[in-house]
């Protein structure tokens, strides 16, 4: 599953470690949503989508999804 | 910043209470291996040869800690490491079995707990390269 975390978080200008205290996860979690091996849950998809201000469908993409 | 991170402090806490198990393990297990050596017999030596086994109960005590507070990324890592770990072992332990049936020397319980920390060791390191994390 692809995503663009990366790309949202440098225009916000966080690092991983920023962005992993915002949502309450280890830097390794960010790694691994980053690099789209981990489909995160529900819950935390709507917290990434909170984290960045815009809705989950225009964060993830279901078409790549596994 | 804003709130604590929940998963930092959880491996801060998780990696306190490893220590803690490793300290206390070794200040029962010299003690109980001089006590068994002194010849005590009975009862009571079962129980000091069981004494080592608590500080390691705890040491599953803490990573249930752990897995109950860590985030769910890590939580899916450390489960898979573990059914790795699990697999590895229940294998190399069958596959010794038939080995000892061919006449291999008949080798202690240790060896399926070092299997098996081993193994998760192995697994941890599978499961996060998997994950790039």
């Amino acid at each position: 599953m692809t995503n663009r975390i990366r790309v949202l978080r440098a225009e916000y200008d966080w690092s991983q470690a920023e962005v992993a205290d915002r949502l309450g996860v280890a830097r390794q979690t960010v790694v691994a949503l980053e690099a789209g091996k981990y489909a995160p849950s529900l819950p935390l998809a709507f917290k990434i989508s909170k984290l960045f201000g815009k809705p989950v469908e225009d964060i993830f993409d279901a078409e790549s999804a596994t | 910043m804003n709130a604590p991170n929940p998963t930092r402090e959880a491996t801060r806490r998780y990696t306190v209470e490893i220590l803690v198990c490793m300290v206390a393990y070794l200040a029962i297990l010299f003690p109980a291996i001089w006590a068994l050596n002194s010849g005590i017999t009975g009862p009571l030596r079962i129980v000091i040869a069981l004494a080592p086994v608590v500080p390691v109960i705890f040491v599953f005590v803490a990573v249930l800690r752990y897995f109950a507070k860590t985030d769910e990324f890590e939580r899916r890592v450390l489960l898979e490491s573990l059914g790795i770990a699990g697999v590895m072992t229940a294998l190399l332990a069958v596959t010794y079995a038939f080995l000892e049936n061919a006449g291999l020397p008949h080798l202690s319980a240790w060896w399926t707990w070092a299997a098996f920390m081993g193994s998760w060791l192995i697994g941890r390191l599978i499961v996060s390269r998997y994950y790039n994390a």
